[in-house]
């Protein structure tokens, strides 16, 4: 009999620029909540995981776990993967199988370091061919909104709506993000400025539509079931979590509408979980384009293929904090999803954990969903690369 | 200062220049990459994956978006579309950007009047590096199969005669889209990511598309240019990888590459070693290809040696040589040399300068002059007996000139003058010239070609074309009237002119 993976404490840093900086003191900060919250000192962390894609580069950290060392004085094993979900899916596996009952997760980015390289920077993650033939962090977004709109024969007037649709996904991220004090951009938006973006930009998508370049970190104390309960009332466990991978080079996928890990990540995660997807109450998607949410639905099975762009239209007529799926109610993106909270790519994860662990335990404040006696389930979907690896995260309060 | 990573520019030239692929024996299925085995069928298929290259295909443009806040490497660009090419219904699917595209750019794209339209890879620039760096090339741009350059089919074809004497067996020549003119003349004007290495490769392609001639059996290629971006590293080599000239053996072509250099004349110079080649038993080579390309230098107008500026053009030209289904026999050949300097780039200079008053008769025309009458004299042809005079085209007046001065009529001399049209493309000058002659020529007439190169010397050839030149001519799609007169062509005012020809 495995033990289950709990969390049991969670801390972030706002979310922005944090120019004055060193990528030291964010994930100092991050931890430092996470601690305070659980009440538990250096010491008791038996080994710590720790995300980060950039910091190599934006900040010549070639060794990461040193520094870490050095940070907390710990000399306990230490790993560095890229997204924070990776680093999680690494903790969970330690905590199932025994290994350790306590453990830190962290996650950090510092991009704005490197302003005017980060977009050179970020097509490291997707193909080196896509590069070369001038590929940019953006392209392949809006030819995967080509393509859906090919495959799914939109046409007309509904064109329209499919492009409504999405700017409305942008405009709900930002309202959500002024109830969250740690987001980038705790400001509305209108559809019409997302419209204007576009068109400016001459593009299928603008602006309004991708989430932006961030610094920030995220952390979070995971435990065995039995050290949880010690430490409060309150776990939120790790039911599911599984991830999936697919090719690099996204022109040559099969299906450029969607991404197949996302849905094989899905389908092995709600497996673990033993959770039917419609009990999801709350899920953070990996926004880092208003398409990317919208295929999110899809990947993730809470709509049907083709159909998700309507079912935000739909609800987003008279938006009620929640998509409206066959008479359920999905509460996606609360703390403003990486458009208006924020993509520090290695933090990004933590920030998602941060809300569904908050939104579980009904404590995220304004931005608490109200669902009868409180959501049990959530999930994370988080991505590395161009949907080149899915990880997806089911939690619940039992 | 920052280097690039030589093996990986191998790596990625080899299958980025050519559109490399892997097509599995067992299923069908087919890779962008050089698998050695199926991801589908696994261990049984090692062995069994075939070779493939998307190089003279054609793909379909299946979605695009507009790129136009690129990635710092491509900001020379500006704004492209770029999308995903499918090749083989889909079985291939490849990340590619369109190229010369600049007008369409400017309104609002509407994609989807892009979208599902037959593109063809055209080879190019991938992308601005450091001077000090390698020239980092791709085929993964593109252009529409049904603009400027349209798509043509390569296949070989058994050759149906062999001839006593070598000969001109294919030619093909280049030249980009977009254009200046100015007063009476207009010249072609590179896109941004072409250059003197782009344009030998591509005439090279073309060539053999005319000829149908396997590449397998082209055993030498010579390049002439003056504006090869390396001072040292030949085009050549690149024209012999892309093109896969010469058997191919493990990741080696078994070919001799060279690059030449007399100012204009350095290809034209190196048609009777092409033709000799072919002609030596022992030499085992059934084809040689000559290539003359220039991107040609000039200062801009207000700098000294500025006044070229006025002339320059951009393309390329390629002949195959050899004795089998000969379109043009050579006759017979002189070539006469003195040093004259009357126009030169010294190293690591960015353009040539002019001597001035040396260019004109104690250049050019004397020594024009002196080839187009020695080769007259000891082939013992009058003028009446020549259907076809081509000069070296500097400007308009100097070809006209030293045609009348020889005693040639309009209709004889009229049809090579083509740098009205292109401008002076240096070592493809008399080459594009002849070509546009063989385009129209009929069987069994008689061409003068007299090439000019600066420093000085000139290179007089006799052909006499053959009836295959009439069978040949329904593979010449891309024909220098064709090109002259092309619809699609693209206007460009002087600082764009500039821009471009500068390059990435």
């Amino acid at each position: 009999m495995y033990t289950r993976p709990a969390v049991v404490a969670v801390g972030r840093t706002k979310f922005g620029e944090h120019y004055e900086k060193e990528p030291e003191k964010l994930i100092e900060e991050a931890w430092l909540k996470a601690s305070v919250e659980a009440n538990i000192e250096r010491k008791d962390l038996e080994a710590c995981y720790l995300s980060d894609y950039f910091l190599p580069i934006t900040n010549k950290l070639g060794l990461e776990e040193g520094f870490l060392s050095e940070l907390t004085e710990l000399h306990v094993p230490m790993e560095v993967t890229r997204s924070f979900s990776s680093a999680l899916s690494s903790a969970c596996n330690a905590i199932q199988a025994g290994r350790y009952s306590m453990v830190l997760v962290g996650g950090i980015e510092k991009m704005t370091d490197r302003w005017d390289k980060i977009r050179d920077d970020l097509m490291l993650l997707e193909d080196p061919w896509s590069y070369y033939a001038g590929c940019t962090p953006e392209a392949n977004h809006e030819l995967m909104l080509r393509a859906y709109i090919k495959k799914y024969g939109v046409r007309g007037g509904d064109v329209e709506k499919l492009n409504a649709a999405l700017a409305h996904v942008s405009v709900k991220n930002h309202m959500h993000a002024t109830k969250n004090e740690y987001a980038q951009y705790q400001r509305k938006i209108t559809v019409e400025q997302v419209l204007k973006a576009r068109k400016e930009a001459q593009r299928p998508l603008g602006l309004y539509d991708y989430a932006p370049i961030s610094d920030g970190a995220a952390s979070l104390i995971l435990t065995s079931e039995e050290c949880a309960k010690k430490l409060t009332d309150k776990p939120v466990f790790i039911r599911g979590f599984s991830s999936a991978t697919d090719y690099l080079t996204f022109p040559a996928r099969d299906d450029v509408t969607h991404f197949l890990a996302s849905e094989i990540a899905m389908k092995n995660a709600l497996k673990m979980a033993g959770v039917d997807r419609h009990d999801i109450r709350v899920a953070e998607v990996y926004d880092q384009s208003t398409v990317m949410e919208m295929v999110a639905l899809e990947d993730l099975g809470f709509c049907e293929r083709g159909r998700a762009w309507r079912t935000i239209h739909e609800s987003c007529q008279e938006y009620k904090g929640y998509y409206e799926i066959d008479g359920r109610e999905l509460f996606v993106n609360m703390n403003g999803g990486l458009k208006a909270d924020g993509n520090p790519l290695g933090a990004t994860g933590g920030a998602q954990v941060f809300e569904v662990f908050r939104q579980l335990r009904g404590e995220a404040g304004e931005r608490q969903v109200k669902s009868d006696a409180g959501p049990t389930y959530g999930c994370v979907l988080e991505l590395e690369g161009f949907g080149t690896k899915s990880y997806v995260c089911i939690l619940g309060r039992d | 200062m920052k280097v690039s990573s030589e093996p990986i520019e191998r790596r990625v030239s080899y299958l980025g220049d050519r559109l490399m692929g892997r097509r599995c024996g067992l299923c069908g299925k087919e890779y962008f990459e050089i698998k050695d085995y199926c991801g589908a069928c696994g261990r049984k298929s090692y062995g069994k994956m075939a070779d493939i290259d998307l190089f003279y295909d054609k793909g379909v443009l299946e979605y695009c978006t507009l790129v136009n806040e690129p990635t710092n490497k491509f900001t020379k660009l500006g704004s492209f579309i770029y999308g995903i090419v499918s090749f083989h219904n889909g079985k291939i699917r490849v990340p590619g950007r369109l190229t010369d595209q600049m007008a369409q750019l400017e309104k609002e794209v509407d994609f989807s009047s892009l979208e599902d339209r037959e593109v063809v890879p055209r080879f190019r620039r991938r992308y601005s590096v450091e001077t000090c760096d390698v020239v980092p090339t791709i085929s993964l741009a593109f252009t529409f199969a049904d603009e400027y350059y349209p798509y043509q089919r390569y296949e070989t074809v058994k050759p149906s005669k062999e001839y006593d004497n070598p000969g001109i067996v294919s030619y093909g020549a280049y030249t980009s889209k977009f254009r200046i003119k100015e007063e009476h003349i207009e010249r072609s004007v590179p896109f941004i990511d072409e250059d003197s290495i782009t344009a030998a490769v591509e005439a090279g392609k073309m060539a053999l598309m005319h000829a149908a001639v396997s590449n397998s059996l082209v055993g030498k290629v010579y390049v002439g240019s003056e504006s090869n971006p390396y001072a040292v590293k030949p085009i050549a080599s690149k024209v012999a990888q892309v093109l896969k000239l010469g058997e191919e053996d493990e990741d080696m072509q078994g070919v001799d590459a060279v690059d030449t250099e007399f100012a204009c004349k350095a290809a034209t110079s190196m048609f009777k070693d092409a033709a000799s080649l072919v002609s030596y038993p022992k030499s085992n080579i059934q084809y040689a290809m000559v290539i003359g390309a220039d991107n040609s230098q000039a200062a801009p107008r207000d700098c000294a040696g500025g006044e070229l500026d006025l002339f320059v053009g951009y393309g390329g030209c390629a002949y195959i040589f050899g004795k089998k289904d000969v379109i043009a026999e050579i006759e017979g050949w002189y070539s006469c040399t003195s040093d004259t300097p009357d126009f030169w780039r010294r190293d690591g200079e960015p353009y040539p300068m002019h001597g001035g008053r040396f260019t004109g008769e104690p250049a050019y025309f004397k020594h024009v002059r002196k080839a187009a009458k020695k080769l007259m004299e000891r082939l013992n042809l009058q003028v009446g007996d020549i259907n076809y005079f081509v000069a070296h085209q500097p400007n308009v007046q100097f070809p006209v000139r030293i045609a009348k001065d020889l005693g040639f009529k309009e209709e004889q001399y009229l049809p090579s003058l083509q740098v009205a049209k292109f401008g002076n493309t240096y070592s493809g000058s008399s080459p594009v010239g002849l070509a546009a002659v063989l385009d129209i020529a009929k069987p069994e007439e008689r061409i003068l070609m007299v090439s000019y190169g600066s420093g000085a010397g000139s290179d007089a050839y006799s052909f006499l074309t053959t009836h295959q030149i009439l069978e040949k001519r329904k593979r010449q799609k891309l024909t220098v009237k064709y090109q002259a007169e092309n619809p699609f062509l693209e206007y460009v005012d002087y600082t764009t002119y500039r821009r471009l020809k500068s390059g990435m």
